[in-house]
């Protein structure tokens, strides 16, 4: 393991671990997008609901699943009600559905009956099973909604991406939109843009690719290799550009620009131990074009002849892993990425403009040089075990600095522990 | 598994000549399928307490003494020699599918100080080379491990360079969590690990 150029400057420190904990291996959780709560995938067929605020188990949704439950996502834009769609090792993805009280009921005791209505009461706190989405072959590794909510992304061993559309039309039909079979292996992730309709996902064939719908057919618009494993995680950046940059403001303000250009950038990690950044190679590079996207990257009506897109390796992010990376996740609040993986570690890294190196002007101009440094590692995040997954969910406990919105890291292990982590200078 | 005999002929060493800790008469026990009372010290509850690090304290039962031993890799070996082959009611020593030189233990994270992680790296070698249960007879070897060990091993089955035709496409799977994982739920295969592995108890 080469060491990191610069020491890390921050540290991540153990808030809570969630209780209690899955007896058998936990393989992903999934943070709510508007709730301080969570959901647990396990092998023990079931879903955990924990709560970020006391980091208690709120619910359990068992039953549904017959094999592992490998794969959780919380569909956005839903309000008054939480949806969650899992995979499974059974083939299957379900849709669970539960109207919202857990934002009001920050205490143990989720039965909050009143008087007569109590049965009634006790079924709204239940989680009801919606449908059953039957198609794959094989198990179900990555489920995910695009951004509106609309669709619904899932991928399984059989090398296929499966698009369902939710009619949302109260009797919780989903109509197949696409099947995309170009994968030559287990497809193990799928994720979404965090604006439009384009898909990116990643393969036991050590491939990456990015999707989106032309007129009727979604197909592939991007291939990219250079990954010599397994790519475990994929995940787009958020937009607007976050900057996770140290250094001068007009510095910044510079890459944001031509960050903006390009659109979000993907980030993986892989069985080759690496975690990587890519970015897609604006196709026009006129002002007009170029303040187009900026303005916050919705689709644009008129699509440019040719959807194929051209994505490139920008950086390989210092090489810390001495195992395989299972899981990176992309902070939406502030640019930071984290990995971790077989080794048992947890790093978290920030981009950071290379110092001394003017921004150009004029058509010479070019992104300004960034580079990525380690700034937290953690080693043997729990303990002897690997860990499966780790996520940046918004701080929801009593510990919180109310004046600022701080970011929790959830690590998730073979042992069944989720752990919850803050990361301090 | 396979309808047909895919070796119908194997090379069969004898288990007298094996390398093993155990005494002959349990080896050839192990070895023709039956579960003897010494083979059952090598069941899963045997080692289901996790090991100190590097020393190795010793127990005031001493009754226990195999269990005292630090895992090595004539341990290793004696746990999965006496698997049998999914095609042959032989065991997977005496077919020579695996041997004491292919066995290795070294520390996982050998830059991390203290750290307790193992990993025991095993290569199989299949006894013709398109066997196509070599998936099968690599995920018993990794299964009857994870069974056996504590959790701070990890365990990493390959084929045996130059042995299989297909050795690059078994060892991704025999190395994917997620396969493995998945491939544990399995009722049919786990049927055939199952009866592979009965002549280890």
């Amino acid at each position: 393991m080469p060491n990191p150029p610069t020491p890390p400057t921050h540290h991540l420190t153990l808030l809570s671990s969630l209780s209690p904990p899955s007896t058998e291996r936990t393989w992903q959780t999934a943070p709510h997008p508007r709730l301080p709560i969570v959901a647990t995938c396990s092998a023990d067929k079931t879903i955990r609901i924990y709560s970020l605020q006391n980091f208690c188990l709120l619910s359990t949704i068992a039953g549904g699943h017959k094999r592992s439950v490998r794969t959780a996502a919380w569909k956005p834009h839903v309000t008054g009600e939480s949806v969650l769609a899992s995979g499974s090792f059974d083939a299957t993805a379900g849709i669970w559905r539960r109207w919202d009280h857990y934002s009001d009921s920050s205490n143990l005791n989720l039965s909050t009956t009143h008087g007569d209505d109590s049965e009634e009461d006790d079924e709204e706190e239940e989680w009801r099973f919606a449908v059953l989405l039957d198609g794959h072959d094989s198990e179900v590794k990555s489920v995910a909604w695009s951004a509106s909510g609309m669709l619904l992304a899932t991928c399984s061993r059989d090398k296929s991406i499966w698009i369902w559309e939710d009619l949302d039309d109260g009797d919780n039909n989903f109509e197949t939109v696409a099947v995309m079979q170009e994968h030559e292996g287990d497809v193990k992730c799928v994720a979404w843009h965090p604006a439009e309709e384009c898909l990116v996902s990643g393969s036991y064939d050590d491939t990456i690719r990015v999707w989106r719908e032309d007129v009727d057919d979604w197909g592939q618009v991007a291939c990219l290799r250079g990954h010599g494993g397994t790519v475990w995680a994929v995940e787009f950046e958020g937009i607007p550009f976050v900057s996770g940059l140290t250094g001068k403001e007009e510095e910044q303000e510079e890459v944001g620009k031509w960050r903006a250009l390009s659109g979000p950038r993907i980030v993986s990690c892989s069985d080759d131990r690496s975690v990587r950044v890519w970015r897609r190679i604006p196709k026009e590079t006129s002002p007009a074009a170029a303040a187009a996207a900026a303005a916050a990257g919705m689709p644009s009506i008129i699509r440019p002849t040719g959807l194929d897109e051209d994505w490139e390796l920008e950086a390989v992010l210092p090489a810390v892993h001495d195992l395989a990376v299972y899981s990176v996740a992309w902070s939406r609040r502030t640019g930071l990425v984290a990995s971790t993986g077989a080794d048992g570690r947890v790093v978290v890294y920030q981009e950071r403009v290379v110092e001394g190196q003017q921004p150009q002007a004029g058509p010479e101009a070019k992104l300004p040089p960034t580079e990525w440094v380690v700034v937290a590692v953690l080693i043997g995040a729990h303990g002897i075990y690997e860990v499966n997954h780790v996520a940046w969910a918004k701080r929801a406990d009593r510990g919180r600095d109310v004046s600022k919105e701080e970011e929790v890291l959830i690590t998730t292990a073979d042992d069944g522990t989720v752990k919850v982590w803050t990361l301090g200078q | 598994m396979a309808s047909e005999v895919q070796n119908s002929n194997p090379t069969i060493l004898n288990v007298a000549d094996l390398p093993t800790r155990l005494s002959s008469a349990a080896a050839s026990k192990a070895g023709t399928g039956s579960t003897g009372a010494l083979a059952s010290i090598f069941s899963t509850s045997a080692y289901s307490i996790d090991w100190p690090t590097g020393l190795n304290l010793s127990s005031d039962s001493s009754d226990e003494d195999v269990i005292e031993e630090p895992i090595d890799e004539q341990e290793i070996y004696d746990l999965i020699s006496s698997i049998s082959d999914p095609e042959h009611p032989i065991s997977l020593g005496a077919l020579a599918v695996v041997s004491l030189p292919d066995i290795a233990i070294k520390p996982t994270l050998p830059d991390v100080l203290g750290s307790d992680l193992r990993t025991i790296s095993v290569l199989i070698t299949p006894t013709i080379t398109h066997c196509s249960l070599a998936t099968v007879i690599g995920l018993g070897v990794r299964v009857r491990l994870e069974q056996s060990l504590p959790p701070r091993f990890r365990v990493d089955v390959r084929i045996k360079e130059g042995s299989h035709s297909t050795a690059e496409e078994v060892n991704k799977q025999l190395a994917d969590k997620e396969r493995v994982a998945a491939a544990l739920e399995n009722g049919t295969l786990m049927g055939v690990i199952a009866k592979m592995l009965e002549s280890c108890r």
